[in-house]
């Protein structure tokens, strides 16, 4: 290996011996330098932005109601619209006379950040009725006067406990950027989780991919791209030839030491940017470090058709042009891969199923609705998918044996599920899966739920109840009604212009109600007075219907039936998690067990009754829960959950009341996975996988029963056949990205911030950049070095 | 091998490069499809250890290729060829050479010292063998004073020199000098011949490929002339000498008084059919003419004695004439293109 190595070894003096390598150098210093300055501080969380609501439209209508209804006046929401700045005063009264106003969002926060530095809004006889947050309790028993920053931001939780259902939840404490000790021009204010996540899933990557996937790999390439052309001048190369090496061997040494410039480039910048987020930010994250072995991957990638042009043609000038060439040919091929992945493939996955009697439904990302043909061996389109189009379905839940309910919703301006009261669609098996509206949902309503003989609808803070027979005898009657008319098309349900709501929209009070996500005619609101669902949130109804637990805000709710079906449920239990309020959580009952999994934090399990935790279980650390599913089962079983996780895995959670442990499987099923549905009847696990194949398993040992793999479009086809393979041959350099974002964040996946599928999470693709780019460098090196070992030089 | 095997000035061991019918073509393009090219046609040539064995011929005559492959750099076509007894072109082989290209190449971020490590790594030696060996080469070059200095600023002579001491480093069984000399001064030229024949006596086989004719003869064993892909001769300078020497003879003669010398000489020229010969006054006496006439056969001198006699002039001096390695060189190379 003496040899070998001394090549290797030469190949670094050679690079520190490069001008340009020392002009990288100083400008590396340079830009580290310009970041170096870059710090934060913490503080309490106090101004408004606009990402910090959770349902503008919410918040609109009841400050509109605020000011037009004399009656509540007195009451908070009164007292807060009272404080408006005149401007804004006078949309919001125009919106409480029924005008359709839009107001933006950073004006609307802009109003509430005047009301944090005045506070002559508040009553505390008016706030009396409010929820009071923990931490809004401790601050209002604090002796005043108290310091500014926390007299701010007990304004800021007075607001928010006054507009219910209308904030995120956010953590207490935020971070502001500072810059050599002063803070940033621009409001960057932000949690700490979110900015890591930040940080880590979005700038870092950012940066990284830039520097090192652009400028430094073209920097790398027009400084290495002599070397072998220069190996093979007579003087050197036939020197070279006489000593006893290996040709094989002599031209990969050359070609790693080829990677020595872009080594010590990345090297530096990377040590820099990991000491400057640990230094400055208190951010030491080790996986930054990874980034400099990729990145000279990436580089070797190019570099090796660099080798081989300059093998072949021995002339720099040619190695780069054909680099640049190839680089060209992975962008096209990436950008079409990218185009087909959007507009083709993606927009086709299932993002919930359903099981309708013998038939499956499910709802696509690109707000399709579909059944399974059996006769047809595929999915067949209720709602047609639209790559493009900005409206949602919400999942179908099954009414019975051959009815399922659902509801199409545009895309809104405000939130991601649109600010109109959407109908209730019904769709029957025996019309054909034709949609016929039913009730008005309430506005806002993301998701449906089918409890005993009621359909509960969730909007943006409240659960409204509706009796099944209700529904299914309106949307009968509506097929009567509409007697020869046309089939609904389904978009109906967008707003308040339909002419087929059943509520009185008439009233200015109603419609406000409306836009406040109130209930329609027809639901009844199901928790009690002053409770709102405030995101992060999660649901999980027993079994029988007898009870619910509610995840909301970093707490757990249990809320009891009360029998009647007027009468609100009741909190029987309350109990508060350790950790962010601002931690997202899934909730799943099993048996006498509740499972609660959050972000960045093991599997918590719970007694039903009392909340209490029992256990938990770690699992990795770059895995995020996308979905829990509890197993019916009988009393004397193990309690069972299917955990989704973000590696597109399935796994299941086991509670062994005999030995009180906890286990939690590997990964079960297929790859890949969407979604998952469970019918406990039939004692099968539907497992949507790859798009939109369905895995049929057993529910006690989870083996395959069945997979229904459906016929595909045309232009799926091209995909499959066409478009993967070449993404497979042609390396996928720029995914390669993805991989420099899950191991900064090290997570599997992220979740999308902004956009049409916001909040969607999206699997980092790891296996198929560094796959296609390992095969292409190996392929390509073994054809340079058959070349090299067989031509006369 | 040591120096005792040296015997008489011709080593007596087996050989160190043994070539025999061997053939190198290349595939060529013209424009009117493939044109191949022949750049050896048939080579034997065998250099025994200890000797100084060196490679003639002109231009294109294949010495490169010849060279090359030796080194291994490039597969004959046709024929054998062995290092040692060892294929051209194995490990083991290249272990035991060390080469002096014609025109060095050295990275410019070297300096002496660190080319001859990295070439000694190459060669698979330790860095404190690499360390001894160095000093002793930069010595033996005349590049002690400048080993820390960088490349870049090396003239042409220094580069040689700097090539002789990396080929040298791993103190090789076999040399190959390719032009050793060029661009070296009278005093390094010099300084390079003492080099080779101290590696001489020290019994390693040189492998000298050179321009210099002058250069070749003086230190070289044997010569082999190359031309057109063809080995035309092969020996030592005087075995190929003795080879041409009967060809031409100068005769000194005196014709008897009164008597005209010309009329004779072109009468046996006519007689014996001479393709060319020449007449001239000696420098060194008035009296005396010299007779110079290319007789390949020794009968043929006879007859011309006898000729001579018969006229009834007198033969003051006989001289066999040997060519110098110019003219053998050019003899073979000009009787090739005939």
């Amino acid at each position: 290996m003496i040899p070998y190595l001394a090549v290797l070894r030469d190949s670094f003096r050679a690079a520190f011996a490069s001008r340009v390598l020392w002009i990288a150098f100083v400008a590396i210093w340079i830009l580290l330098s310009a970041l170096a300055p870059i710090g934060y501080r913490e503080e309490f969380t106090t101004q408004f932005r606009p990402q910090d609501f959770y349902n503008g439209t919410r918040l609109k209508a009841m400050l509109a109601q605020g000011l037009v209804d004399p009656e509540v006046a007195d009451q908070p929401i009164g007292r807060i619209a009272a404080a408006m700045p005149e401007d804004l005063a006078k949309q919001l009264r125009r919106v409480g006379e029924g005008d359709e106003v839009r107001i933006l969002l950073r004006v609307l926060a802009g109003a509430l950040n005047l009301c944090l530095d005045e506070e002559s809004w508040f009553d505390r006889d008016a706030w009396k009725e409010t929820l009071q947050f923990r931490e809004l309790r401790e601050l209002e028993a604090m002796s005043d006067p108290l310091e500014e920053s926390l007299r701010r931001r007990r304004a800021r939780l007075r607001l928010e406990v006054a507009l219910p259902g209308v904030f995120e939840t956010r953590a207490a404490r935020s971070i502001r950027l500072t810059y050599a000790g002063l803070d940033f021009p621009a409001n960057f204010s932000t949690d700490k989780t979110q900015f890591l996540i930040l940080l880590n899933q979005y700038v870092l990557p950012v940066i990284i991919e830039w520097l090192m996937g652009f400028v430094l790999v073209f920097l790398g390439i027009l400084v290495t791209a002599s070397m072998i052309p220069e190996m093979l001048q007579p003087g050197s190369l036939h020197l070279l030839l006489s000593k006893p090496v290996s040709r094989s061997l002599l031209l990969i040494s050359k070609f790693v030491g080829g990677c020595a410039f872009v080594f010590l480039c990345v090297s530096q910048l990377v040590a820099g940017l990991y000491l400057i987020a640990g230094l400055r930010l208190d951010i030491w994250n080790l996986g930054l470090l990874w980034c400099i072995p990729v990145s000279v991957f990436l580089f070797s990638v190019f570099y090796s058709v660099s080798t081989f042009a300059g093998l072949v043609w021995r002339s720099p000038i040619l190695s780069i042009g054909v680099t640049s060439i190839f680089g060209s040919i992975c962008l096209v091929v990436g950008i079409i891969g990218g185009l087909f992945d959007g507009l083709v493939t993606r927009p086709h996955s299932l993002r919930n199923i359903a099981v309708v009697g013998d038939v499956l439904m499910g709802n696509t990302l690109g707000g399709g609705l579909v059944w399974w043909n059996d006769k047809e061996g595929g999915w067949t389109e209720i709602f047609e998918t639209n790559p493009l189009g900005a409206d949602r379905v919400i999942p179908p839940v099954a009414l019975n044996s051959s009815a399922v309910a659902t509801a199409r919703v545009r895309g809104g301006r405000l939130n991601p599920f649109g600010s109109g009261a959407p109908d209730l669609l019904v769709l029957t098996e025996d019309s054909g899966w034709i949609a016929e509206p039913s009730l008005r949902l309430p506005a806002g309503t993301t998701s449906l739920y089918r409890v005993g003989s009621e359909i509960i609808a969730l909007n943006g803070g409240e659960l409204a109840s509706a009796s099944l027979t209700d529904v299914l005898e309106l949307a009968g009657a509506e097929k009567q009604l509409n007697g020869e008319q046309e089939p609904d098309d389904g978009l109906s349900g967008s707003g308040d212009a339909s002419g087929k709501a059943r509520t009185d929209t008439t009233g200015w009070l109603s419609k406000l109600s409306t836009m406040m996500g109130g209930v329609t005619e027809g639901f009844q609101k199901l928790l009690p007075p002053q409770v709102s669902l405030a995101p992060p949130r999660s649901l999980a109804f027993a079994e029988d219907g007898s009870f619910l637990i509610v995840f909301s805000r970093g707490r757990l709710m249990r809320f009891d039936s009360a029998g009647g079906e007027s009468e609100n449920w009741n909190l029987t239990a309350n109990e508060l998690l350790e950790g962010e309020a601002s931690q997202k959580g899934l909730v799943a009952i099993s048996g006498e067990t509740l499972i609660v999994a959050r972000d960045d934090s093991p599997l918590v399990l719970c007694d039903i009754q009392t909340l209490q935790q029992q256990g938990s279980v770690s699992f990795s650390d770059s895995l995020t829960a996308l979905f829990v599913l509890g197993i019916p089962t009988e009393p004397e079983d193990e309690d069972r959950f299917l955990l989704g996780t973000s590696d597109g895995r399935i796994r299941q959670v086991i509670w062994s009341p005999d030995t009180t442990e906890f286990r939690l499987s590997g990964p079960i099923g297929p790859t890949e996975v969407e979604c998952v549905e469970v019918d406990a009847d039939k004692q099968v696990v539907y497992v949507a996988h790859h798009i939109d194949q369905i895995d049929l398993l057993g529910l006690a040992d989870f083996e395959r029963l069945d997979r229904r793999k459906p016929q595909v479009s045309s232009w799926r086809l091209v995909d499959r056949y066409v478009i993967s393979p070449l993404r497979m041959i042609i390396p996928q350099t720029g995914e390669l990205g993805e991989s420099i974002e899950a191991i900064i964040s090290g997570e599997s996946a992220k979740t999308v911030l902004s956009g049409p599928n916001a909040g969607e999470v999206v699997r980092y693709n790891l296996i198929r950049p560094i796959t296609s780019c390992s095969l292409f460098i190996v392929v390509m090196l073994i054809t340079s070095c058959y070349y090299f070992t067989t031509r006369d030089f | 091998m040591s120096a005792d095997s040296v015997q008489d000035g011709l080593p007596a061991t087996g050989p160190v490069v043994h070539v025999r019918g061997l053939t190198k073509r290349y595939s060529g393009w013209s424009l009117f499809g493939k044109k191949p090219i022949d750049a050896l046609r048939g080579v034997d040539i065998s250099a025994r250890g200890g000797e100084v064995f060196g490679l003639l011929g002109p231009n294109g005559a294949g010495k490169t290729t010849l060279i090359k492959v030796l080194l291994g750099v490039v597969k004959p076509t046709g024929g054998e060829a062995t290092l040692f007894g060892q294929s051209v072109g194995s490990i083991s082989a290249r272990q035991r050479v060390g080469y002096l290209p014609e025109a060095l190449r050295v990275d410019r971020h070297h300096t002496a010292r660190s080319a001859l490590h990295y070439y000694g790594r190459l060669s698979g030696m330790g860095v404190v063998q690499i360390a001894k060996r160095s000093d002793e080469l930069l010595e033996l070059v005349g590049l002690r004073d400048r080993d820390r200095e960088s490349v870049a600023r090396f003239s042409k002579g220094m580069y040689q020199r700097l090539g002789l001491a990396q080929a040298l480093m791993h103190d090789p069984d076999l040399l190959i000098l390719d032009e050793p000399t060029d661009g070296l001064d009278p005093v390094g030229r010099n300084e390079v011949r003492k080099v080779i024949d101290r590696l001489c006596e020290q019994g390693k086989t040189i492998f000298l490929n050179s321009h210099i004719l002058q250069e070749v003869e003086m230190v070289c064993t044997r010569v082999a002339i190359l031309s057109r892909g063809k080995i035309r001769g092969t020996g030592t300078v005087r075995q190929l000498s003795e080879g041409l020497a009967s060809e031409v003879v100068n005769f000194e003669l005196m014709p008897r008084e009164g008597s005209e010398l010309t009329p004779v000489i072109e009468a046996i020229a006519q007689e014996l059919n001479l393709e060319s010969h020449q007449l001239q006054p000696s420098a060194a006496d008035e009296n005396i003419t010299e007779f110079t006439a290319r007789l390949p056969e020794r009968h043929q001198v006879d007859q011309v004695v006898d000729r001579l006699r018969g006229s009834d002039v007198s033969i003051l001096g006989l001289e066999m004439k040997r060519p110098t390695l110019e003219e053998l060189f050019m003899q073979l190379v000009n009787g090739d293109d005939s």
